[in-house]
């Protein structure tokens, strides 16, 4: 039994995974995380810090980590990289302006070797609003179809409503489990 | 947040059947599952329990307490383990919370209010002041089946590495429930909150009844570690015989 195998076993034993959620600033990260639980999410502040949520899903124990997107908090988002399972990147649908810087900052992470192992969940966020882009145009603004260094799905939903949510992170958690839970 | 946990206002569970085209396949990569295995061992740690210490033994000891040494410990501790002026972080609780899932309702908030000159002089008055809480509860809280306890936490001027809280309940001389969780690192100047889901533990009917007719003998201690040395120790103690 080689390492891998036994480390493969541990993990399953406790079937553990971490989440982090990023994007810019805005992008509705927090208000996907309260909505995931339950909580009310007509007070949102801007996060100047993060917000973890550690729960059970489907016999997953995840901790999900949300952390703040203002510009002057994105050079601390590295230290939050390690052993992370799934990358959640939010984006807001309808703030057409930024779609670049967007992009730019999903790209850099994508190079990061400690997320290297990652997953890659894109929300196209606020579908709720009325000037939102679509799906379709928000994976090609993004590129996401250049993307051959991580598994990456692109859901569209609403935080505002929890349209979609559910089937976004169980997406995220069926790629996850079939990498790192295999049986032997 | 499963169909059977979570049942806040309008629960993400409602959404399952509206499905919902998945944007992209996903490309098939070659790659080892996981990765980074050698830093996913290192993140390990050992589920093992420490061996059994007293607090006596403790303070024999000398120097910082670490993780590891409250790990052991079987009852509350009577005293603290570190003086308020250890929390050279600045690190400040200000709001504590807890939720019950099956009904969404918030059972419990409070909230520290902002800082004033007054808070130092009460804190050189009372070296426990802010460090103890007392809870009062009515005997339902014990039947509850999930919960979500919030914290939410300010930093000072100086980013935190491997921020680790350890917090051990007991009823009397019986370890309840000890938890264990790696914030990791912390951003200067932030306020940070961390919100833990989880089953209550089941308890068996005689200890409800015990700990219902022996208020504030459940006890907790929480312990915080910064790069593996206790800077904060806070208590509460509880009484579960509130409305009778």
């Amino acid at each position: 039994m080689g390492l891998l195998t036994i480390l493969k076993k541990m993990k399953q034993k406790e079937r553990e995974m971490r989440l982090l959620m990023l994007g810019l600033d805005n992008a509705g990260k927090t208000t996907i995380l309260k909505k995931f639980n339950g909580e009310d999410v007509s007070t949102i502040s801007p996060t100047l810090g993060f917000n973890i949520q550690t729960l059970e899903h489907r016999g997953f124990k995840l901790n999900i980590w949300d952390v703040g997107g203002q510009k002057s908090l994105r050079s601390y988002w590295r230290n939050y990289f390690e052993s992370t399972d799934g990358l959640v990147w939010v984006v807001d649908s309808a703030d057409r302006l930024r779609m670049e810087d967007c992009r730019q900052e999903l790209s850099a992470l994508l190079l990061e070797e400690r997320l290297a192992g990652a997953t890659l969940l894109v929300f196209a966020n606020k579908q709720d609003l009325p000037g939102a882009l679509s799906q379709e145009a928000i994976r090609e603004a993004l590129a996401l179809e250049q993307i051959k260094s991580h598994h990456w799905c692109i859901i569209s939903c609403s935080a505002v409503t929890g349209e979609n949510l559910l089937s976004g992170v169980d997406w995220l958690l069926d790629d996850i489990a079939a990498r790192i839970f295999t049986a032997d | 947040m499963s169909g059977t946990k979570a049942r806040g206002d309008a629960p993400v569970a409602k959404n399952v059947s509206s499905g919902g085209g998945l944007g992209a396949a996903a490309p098939s990569r070659d790659r080892k599952p996981g990765g980074g295995v050698l830093k996913r061992l290192r993140s390990r740690r050992s589920q093992v329990d420490s061996r059994p210490v007293t607090e006596e033994d403790l303070r024999a000891q000398g120097g910082h307490i670490m993780p590891e040494d409250v790990l052991g410990l079987r009852v509350a501790t009577r005293g603290y383990l570190c003086k308020p002026e250890d929390n050279i972080y600045n690190i400040d609780f200000v709001r504590f919370k807890i939720r019950d899932l099956e009904t969404g309702t918030v059972l419990f908030e409070i909230a520290k209010p902002p800082h004033t000159d007054d808070d130092e002089e009460n804190r050189e008055a009372d070296a426990s002041a802010g460090r103890f809480v007392r809870y009062q509860f009515t005997p339902a809280f014990l039947q509850l089946r999930t919960v979500g306890a919030t914290v939410e936490f300010t930093v000072g001027n100086r980013p935190l590495n491997n921020f680790r809280m350890i917090e051990r309940h007991y009823f009397r001389d019986r370890l309840l429930k000890s938890f264990d969780f790696d914030f990791g690192f912390c951003i200067p100047n932030s306020r940070n909150t961390c919100e833990h889901i989880y089953e209550f533990p089941q308890l068996s009917e005689s200890l409800v009844r015990q700990m219902v007719e022996h208020p504030y003998e459940t006890r907790s201690d929480s312990f915080y570690f910064v790069e593996n040395r206790l800077v904060m120790h806070n208590k509460a103690d509880y009484a579960y015989n509130g409305g009778q």
